[in-house]
C-alpha cells in the first residue's frame, strides 16, 4: 500500500512498488486520460507532471514516490479544460486522433511551467513526443499561441 | 425500410457486390453491458429526452426538438470523419449544425459494408448523404405545407424550419405532429440536390466536433474501455506468423507475479493467430511480465528463418520472371515494339524497406458474453472483414457477434485487419469472463502488418526525337489483399489476379504510347508475414519508383523534370477522364503540378547543396483521383550525408472540399507521413521477424525533423475525393529527386540513410 497524492487528492494504491506510475494512475484510479504508447519513456503519450515537472509515467515506479509530491494529470490540469495550452490545442483544431495529445499537452504545458517564453529551440530540444497523424506543425503553432494565454 | 445502395462507382460496386456474394455476415445488435459504447455529442451532453424521433432512411434522426443524430459508420481515427460526413447531411437537410449530433455506430447488417479505409469515407458518403439529407428535407416540407394547408411548391426549408409565406414551422414541431415518409432507393435517386451556389455548410470553416475531448482526457479510446470483472491478457506470440503448433507451455516461473492468473494456448480454428499463448493477470503490467517470464515449445511455421535480404530477392526473381504476375488494363499492353525500335531506353530498379505502422495506440481488444452475444469492444478500420473471422474462431454464428465502436488512437490501416479482436474473444468464451487483451509496443511491431518490401523495375523507350513511345512499370511486393481480402482481387488482362491496392499508383495518367504494368506477388513475403495496408498502401511506393524514373527519365533526355512531366499529362484518350471523378483527367494533374512547382519557386537559385525535388500523382486510385503535387526543397550535409528537409510546398486538386481545416490536416499529416517514411523509418525482417520494435531503434519524424508546409487547394466543384493518403505518395520521390537537383546523388532506395547519400556521393 502507497499514499500517492494526484490531482490534489491523497490517494491509497495497492501496487507493487516497481509498478510504473503509469498502470497505477490508469487500472488503479481510473484515469484512463495518460495513455500508453512504447513503455520505454520514448513516445510521451504517458507524460504527467511532479511537482509540475513532465514525467514520463510508464517508467517511473510507483515506488519512487515518497508521498508528498503533486502528481497531475491530463485529468487534473485544468478543471474545465481552460489550461492555457487546451485552451490553444481547441482553438487550432490540433488533436487528430488524439491518443497521444494528453501526453503532448502536459509536455507543452511543463516545458512552459519552466519555460514561459520558450523559444523554437526549446521546443526542438524538449517536445520530444510522437504524434503519428503528424500534427507537429500546428503543435509549434500552437505553442507559441499557449504563451500568449492566460488561464 | 430499403436499405440504400452503396454509390455505384465502378470499383466500389465490384468490391461491394463481390463482398456480399462471398462473405455472408449477418447479425443482431445487443445491448452493451457496460453503457461504453463510443457517441460523440456535437454538442455537450443534456439534450433533453426525444418523445418523437422520425428516421427518413437509416442514416439519421431528428427528433421533436429538432436535434439532428446523424449515424457513421466510419470509423475516427483522427480524421474528425464525423464531422464532415454530418456537414454533407445537414447542408441538404437545411438544419442548423448546432443541432446536429454524431453517432459513431456499433456493427449492425443494416449498415452494409463497414470499412474505413483507401481516403474513401467522404467520397463515398457524399452521395448518400447528400441524397438522405434531401429527403429529409422534402419530406418535412411536404408535411409542413400539407399542415398549414398550402402547397409545398410556396415552401422553402431554412435553418431547421419549414418557411410557407409568412408561416413557418419548425423541424421539431413537424416531426412532433408525426412523419412517417420513408424512401425507397430509387426515390432517393430521384432526389434533386441543391446547386453548389446555395451550399451552406460545404466548404464553410467549421471546428471539428472532437477536439475538446481530446485535450482533456476525457475521449475514450479502446485501450481505455473497462468491464466489471474483466481479466488481463498479453500474448506470448509465436516464432512466426502463421502456423506455429505449440507443443507445451512452462509457467512455473510466472507463478511468482502476483496477480498472474494462468497461460492459455488459443485454439483458433480460423487460423487468424494460430499459436498465441495468452498470459492472463488481474492488471496489465502483471501480464507483460507473466508473458515475459511464461517458456513455450512451439513447432514453428513458415518463415522462420526469413530475412530482409530473402525477401528482396525473392521479388527480383519473380520480377525477372516474365511468365508471373498480372497485367493491367492500361490501354496499350505491347511495348515490345516500341523498345525493340526505341533510339533511349531508360531502365532502372526501385527498392522499398520494410515500414510499421507504429500507430500510437497499440493494438487491443476487450471481448465479453453479453447474454449469448459476443461483444468485442474495440477500434476497428474493417469490422466487416473481421466479423467472418471471428465466427470462425468462436464456432459462432456472425449474426451473435457485435463490434463495439471506439475512437482508434492511429489507424492509418494497422486496424484494418482486426486480427487481435480473435484471440480475445476466443479468451473470454473459455474463460467465461471479459478478456482485455493489450499488446505491447514490442508485441504490437512483431505483428504490425507492415508494410511489405518491394523492389520495381520502371523502363522507358523514346525514339530519336526524344518522343515517349512506350513505357513498363513491373512491381513485387506482398499483398495485404491476397492475405486478408482476396475476394476484393480483379483479373488483369491476361486472366492474373492481383491485389489492386500493391499496385495502384503504376497505372498513371501520364501519356507515354504503349504502357505496361506488370503486378507481380512476392509469394515468399505473403508466406513469412501479414503483409498491411499502410497509409496509402501501392501508391506509397509506385509512386516513390515511378516519381523518381520520370525525374531521370528527362535528364536522360535531356528535359526538365517539371516540363517532362507536364508535355506527358496532356489528357488525351484514357487520359482525358470520366465523370463523375476523374472530370478533367489528366489535365487537372497537370494543373496541380504547374501550379506547385510555380509556389515552389521551381528553378530559382538556391544556396549551396540546396535543392527542390518536384513529384506529382493521382492518390490512390484511377476511381477517385486526387491531383496531387509536391516540391520538397532539402539540404545535404555532403560530409555526413544528412538530408534536412526544409521545406514541403503541396497542390492538392480533390474537387469539393467538405471541411477544409480537416482536409487540411489530413495533407499535413499525410505528407509528414510521407517524410517520416522517406528518412527517418524502414526496418528489416530478421529471422522472420522485424528487427526493430521500438523507439529505442525505430526512429519516426519527430517535431524537431518537421519542415514549414506550405499546403493549397485547388477550388473545384467536382465530386469530392479522399485525402487521408495521397500527399503520402509524392513526399517521398519528391525529396529523393530534392537530393538529386542539391547534390547530384541519386537515391534508389527508400529509407534514405545517411550512409546511402554518402555512398552515392561518393560513388
Amino acid at each position: 500500500m502507497a499514499n500517492i497524492k494526484v490531482n490534489g487528492e491523497t490517494v491509497s494504491v495497492d501496487a507493487e512498488d516497481s509498478t510504473p506510475l503509469l498502470w497505477v494512475l490508469r487500472e488503479h484510479l481510473g484515469l484512463t486520460g495518460t495513455k500508453y504508447g512504447c513503455g520505454i519513456a520514448q513516445c510521451g503519450a504517458c507524460t504527467i507532471h511532479v511537482d509540475g515537472q513532465p514525467v514520463r509515467s510508464c517508467t517511473y515506479p510507483v515506488g519512487a514516490l515518497s508521498g508528498e509530491e503533486e502528481i497531475t494529470t491530463i485529468e487534473g490540469l485544468s478543471e474545465d479544460g481552460s489550461h492555457p495550452v487546451q485552451q490553444a490545442w481547441v482553438e487550432m483544431d490540433i488533436p487528430q486522433c488524439g491518443f497521444c495529445q494528453p501526453g503532448m499537452i502536459m509536455a507543452v504545458a511543463g516545458l512552459l511551467n519552466n519555460k514561459p517564453d520558450a523559444t523554437d529551440e526549446d521546443i526542438d530540444q524538449q517536445i520530444t513526443n510522437i504524434c503519428r497523424c503528424g500534427t507537429f506543425a500546428r503543435v509549434r503553432k500552437g505553442i507559441h499561441l499557449a504563451k500568449t494565454k492566460k488561464a | 425500410m430499403k436499405n440504400l445502395k452503396t454509390p455505384q462507382f465502378s470499383r466500389r460496386g465490384f468490391l461491394v457486390s463481390t463482398a456480399g456474394a462471398g462473405v455472408a455476415f449477418s447479425f443482431l445488435a445487443a445491448c452493451s453491458p457496460s453503457g461504453e459504447t463510443v457517441t460523440e455529442p456535437a454538442m455537450p451532453a443534456g439534450d433533453p429526452e426525444p418523445e418523437v424521433t422520425y428516421e427518413p432512411v437509416k442514416w439519421y434522426t431528428i427528433d421533436n426538438n429538432g436535434i439532428v443524430t446523424v449515424n457513421i459508420i466510419r470509423a475516427e481515427m483522427g480524421q474528425h470523419v464525423g464531422t464532415a460526413l454530418a456537414r454533407i447531411l445537414a447542408d441538404e437537410l437545411e438544419v442548423d449544425w448546432e443541432k446536429v449530433r454524431i453517432n459513431h455506430v456499433d456493427s449492425d447488417p443494416k449498415w452494409g459494408l463497414m470499412v474505413t479505409g483507401g481516403s474513401w469515407s467522404v467520397w463515398q458518403t457524399y452521395p448518400l448523404y447528400s441524397q438522405a439529407g434531401a429527403a429529409g428535407r422534402e419530406a418535412l416540407i411536404a408535411a409542413a405545407a400539407t399542415s398549414m394547408g398550402v402547397a409545398a411548391g410556396d415552401c422553402r426549408a431554412e435553418n431547421g424550419s419549414v418557411i410557407c409565406g409568412e408561416q413557418s414551422m419548425s423541424y421539431g414541431d413537424i416531426v412532433a405532429a408525426g412523419m412517417e415518409k420513408t424512401f425507397s432507393d430509387s426515390e432517393l435517386a430521384a432526389i434533386e440536390l441543391k446547386p453548389v451556389s446555395e451550399r451552406k455548410l460545404i466548404g464553410k470553416p467549421v471546428k471539428s466536433l472532437d477536439i475538446k475531448e481530446k485535450t482533456d482526457g476525457t475521449a475514450i479510446f479502446g485501450i481505455d474501455a473497462k468491464l466489471d470483472g474483466m481479466v488481463y491478457a498479453r500474448p506470448v506470440l509465436p516464432p512466426t506468423r502463421y502456423g506455429s503448433t505449440v507443443n507445451s507451455i512452462d509457467d512455473s516461473a510466472a507463478q511468482s507475479i502476483r496477480g498472474y492468473q494462468q497461460a492459455i494456448a488459443i485454439d483458433d480454428p480460423s487460423g487468424t493467430t494460430s499459436g498465441w499463448v495468452l498470459a492472463i493477470a488481474d492488471t496489465y503490467p502483471a501480464a507483460i511480465k507473466a508473458a515475459d517470464a511464461i517458456q513455450v515449445d512451439w513447432t514453428p511455421g513458415p518463415g522462420a528463418d526469413v530475412s530482409e535480404e530473402d525477401l528482396q530477392a525473392r521479388a527480383r526473381e519473380r520480377l525477372a520472371d516474365t511468365s508471373v504476375g498480372a497485367i493491367l488494363d492500361t490501354g496499350d499492353v505491347e511495348t515490345a515494339a516500341a523498345f525493340d525500335s526505341a533510339e533511349t531506353i531508360v531502365d532502372e530498379t526501385y527498392t522499398t524497406s520494410t515500414v510499421l505502422h507504429f500507430q500510437m495506440e497499440p493494438v487491443n481488444a476487450l471481448a465479453a458474453m453479453n447474454g449469448d452475444v459476443m461483444e468485442i469492444h474495440t477500434g476497428n478500420q474493417w469490422q466487416s472483414l473481421v466479423l467472418p473471422w471471428l465466427a470462425s474462431a468462436l464456432s459462432m454464428p456472425a449474426e451473435k457477434i457485435v463490434l463495439k465502436t471506439y475512437r482508434l488512437g492511429g489507424g492509418f490501416g494497422r486496424r484494418l485487419n482486426g486480427d487481435y479482436a480473435v484471440p480475445a474473444a476466443i479468451a473470454a468464451k473459455q474463460l467465461g469472463k471479459p478478456v482485455k487483451l493489450v499488446l505491447t509496443r514490442e508485441d504490437d511491431s512483431r505483428f504490425d502488418s507492415v508494410r511489405s518490401p518491394s523492389v520495381q523495375r520502371v523502363r522507358l523507350a523514346a525514339d530519336a526525337d526524344g518522343n515517349v513511345t512506350g513505357m513498363e512499370q513491373h512491381v513485387a511486393a506482398g499483398w495485404p489483399t491476397k492475405a486478408m481480402a482476396p475476394f476484393f482481387m480483379p483479373a488483369g488482362v491476361n486472366g492474373e489476379k492481383f491485389d489492386p491496392f500493391a499496385i495502384s499508383g503504376a497505372n498513371h495518367w501520364y501519356s507515354v504510347g504503349a504502357h505496361r504494368v506488370r503486378a507481380i506477388e512476392n509469394d515468399l513475403a505473403n508466406e513469412t508475414f501479414r503483409p498491411g495496408w499502410l497509409r496509402s498502401v501501392g501508391p506509397g511506393f509506385t509512386n516513390w519508383a515511378l516519381e523518381s524514373f520520370m525525374d531521370e527519365a528527362a535528364i536522360a533526355l535531356g528535359k526538365d523534370p517539371v516540363e517532362f512531366r507536364l508535355a506527358h499529362l496532356t489528357g488525351e484518350g484514357r487520359q482525358s477522364g470520366s465523370a463523375p471523378n476523374a472530370v478533367g483527367g489528366a489535365r487537372r494533374q497537370h494543373e496541380v503540378l504547374r501550379l506547385c512547382a510555380e509556389k515552389a519557386g521551381w528553378g530559382k537559385s538556391l544556396p549551396a547543396d540546396t535543392g527542390i525535388g518536384i513529384a506529382t500523382s493521382f492518390g490512390q486510385e484511377r476511381d477517385m483521383p486526387t491531383w496531387v503535387a509536391c516540391a520538397a526543397q532539402v539540404h545535404v550535409d555532403r560530409s555526413t550525408g544528412k538530408v534536412t528537409a526544409e521545406k514541403l510546398t503541396l497542390v492538392a486538386d480533390a474537387g469539393t472540399i467538405v471541411d477544409p481545416d480537416g482536409a487540411l490536416a489530413q495533407m499535413e499529416g499525410a505528407s509528414l507521413w510521407g517524410l517520416s517514411m522517406a528518412l527517418h523509418e524502414g526496418t528489416a525482417f530478421e529471422k522472420g521477424e522485424v528487427k526493430d520494435r521500438n523507439l529505442n531503434t525505430y526512429t519516426p519524424l519527430r517535431l524537431q525533423n518537421t519542415p514549414e508546409l506550405d499546403i493549397t487547394f485547388v477550388e473545384s466543384p467536382e465530386v469530392p475525393v479522399g485525402l487521408g493518403e495521397p500527399a503520402t505518395t509524392i513526399v517521398g520521390p519528391a525529396i529523393g529527386n530534392a537530393i538529386y537537383q542539391a547534390v547530384g546523388a541519386r537515391l534508389r532506395h527508400i529509407p534514405i540513410t545517411p550512409q546511402a547519400v554518402k555512398a552515392a556521393l561518393d560513388a
